[in-house]
């Protein structure tokens, strides 16, 4: 074990609910912990603008808040958050080492939590007008749209959440969904009902391109019932579901399933001995914050019970 | 270290409390423009990165030349610090 290469007992990729409630588990536990997290401290939580489901919060929470307090849970008890991209993870002499844009570092276990992203329609002027009309954050781009009209896409939990959160700003949403209803939960879709004002739902349309003019989004064109329709708007927001952050694992071996998930067994292990995975990167996880809190949690029992493990069992290092 | 460093945020991004922390975790001093807060400062922002977007981070350099940052971007950030 060297001075400035130690080997940790645990180590996060990723600092979303998942990781950090791991964390409030491991370090409680005297497991040395180190997260690893290459964007905002909290994941997505902490960019989604309320929360009203997570239990201990009546009256619900902000999103920041939540991930401000459970950074801090985890902190308390000594876990260490380090700013820095994972690129790559491989098992080496019994560790699991992990590649950074930090150098390299060493774990007796890693926990994977590395959630995902905004997925994108990949149609015309998107890459375009990117940040300049077209956004995938309301809660960071939204206050640009005082007094603006804007295009929501997406019929999901998502993007019925930050369709009502735009109202603050804009004078009127269309919300183009391309299905027949909204995947949206019933509560989302009453929210979405009380601002009927503002929002205008449009079912079976679909999102065909982002047209602009003089470096600005200026509408978007669809298709309903075949017919081509246009919506004039000042701004585009994209929320047409997630795509997990798992591209950092090519060619690490760990087993993804057909929709690039990652694969574990019922004790949260992969396929790769010491790697463990949780929340929304997870196949078959729910994808909300109680669940992650509570699959962190699970992971890291587990993790201390497969280090326990490891402390018994004489290691042959090849 | 720079002379100056502005960050334009709003009440709810993520990214802007990132930029402050990192800022604050390297010793560095900021003025902050709260565009939810000072609406009439948007134009500023957008005039100078060319988008709808925060966090902009304008550092100021001892020699007066200026390095706009959007996004929280360590690559970005951390020589603009230097
Ligand atoms: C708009 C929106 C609204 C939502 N609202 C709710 C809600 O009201 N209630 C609810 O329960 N759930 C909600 N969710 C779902 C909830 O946010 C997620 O279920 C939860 O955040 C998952 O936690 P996680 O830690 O598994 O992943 P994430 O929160 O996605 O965190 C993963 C972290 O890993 C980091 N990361 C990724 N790759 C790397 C890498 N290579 N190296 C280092 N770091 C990396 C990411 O930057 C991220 O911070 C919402 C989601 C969205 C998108």
């Amino acid at each position: 074990m060297s001075e400035n290469n130690p080997v940790h007992d645990v180590i996060t990729i990723g600092a979303g609910p998942t990781a950090l409630s791991a964390a409030i588990y491991t370090t409680r536990e005297d497991l040395d912990t180190v997260l690893l997290e290459k964007g905002v401290i909290g994941g997505l939580a902490s960019i989604t603008d309320w929360v009203d489901n997570y239990p201990g919060f009546p009256d619900g929470v902000a999103g920041l808040e939540l991930g401000e307090r459970l950074q801090k849970q985890a902190e308390r008890f000594g876990a260490k958050i380090e700013l820095a991209e994972v690129t790559g993870i491989h098992p080496k002499k019994g560790l699991v080492e992990v590649e950074t844009t930090d150098g390299i570092k060493r774990a007796k276990t890693v926990l994977i939590a590395t959630g995902s992203d905004y997925k994108r329609l990949g149609i015309t002027g998107e890459d375009e007008y990117y940040a300049r009309g077209v956004h995938f954050c309301a809660t960071c781009d939204g206050a640009f749209y005082r007094d603006k009209k804007l295009v929501v896409v997406g019929g999901g939990n998502s993007a019925a959440q930050e369709a009502v959160f735009l109202t603050r700003y804009a004078t009127h949403i269309d919300m183009l969904v391309r299905g027949p209803k909204m995947r949206a939960s019933e509560v989302l879709q009453n929210e979405v009902k009380k601002h009927a004002g503002k929002i205008t739902v449009h079912y079976n349309t679909s999102t065909d391109e982002i047209v602009g003019q003089e470096g600005k989004v200026v509408s978007v064109k669809s298709t309903h019932n075949n017919k081509s329709v246009n919506f004039p708007t000042d701004g585009v927001f994209v929320f047409i579901g997630l795509k997990p952050n798992t591209g950092f694992l090519a060619g690490s071996g760990i087993e993804l399933d057909e929709i690039g998930l990652i694969k574990t067994d019922t004790k949260l292990q992969t396929n790769l001995p010491g790697v463990f995975c949780a929340g929304d990167v997870r196949s078959g996880a729910t994808m909300q914050i109680a669940s992650a809190a509570g699959e962190g949690a699970t992971a890291a029992l587990l993790m201390r019970e497969y280090i326990d493990h490891l402390a018994r069992t004489p290691q042959v290092h090849t | 270290m720079p002379k100056n460093i502005t960050i334009f945020t709003s009440n709810t991004c993520g990214y802007c409390v990132m930029v402050k922390k990192y800022l604050s975790s390297k010793g560095a001093t900021y003025e902050e423009v709260n565009i939810d807060e000072h609406p009439e400062r948007q134009k500023d922002a957008y005039a100078l990165s060319g988008q709808l977007a925060v966090p902009v981070t304008v550092v100021t350099k001892q020699d007066d030349s200026q390095q706009v940052v959007v996004g929280y971007n360590l690559a970005q950030l951390a020589p603009a610090l230097t």
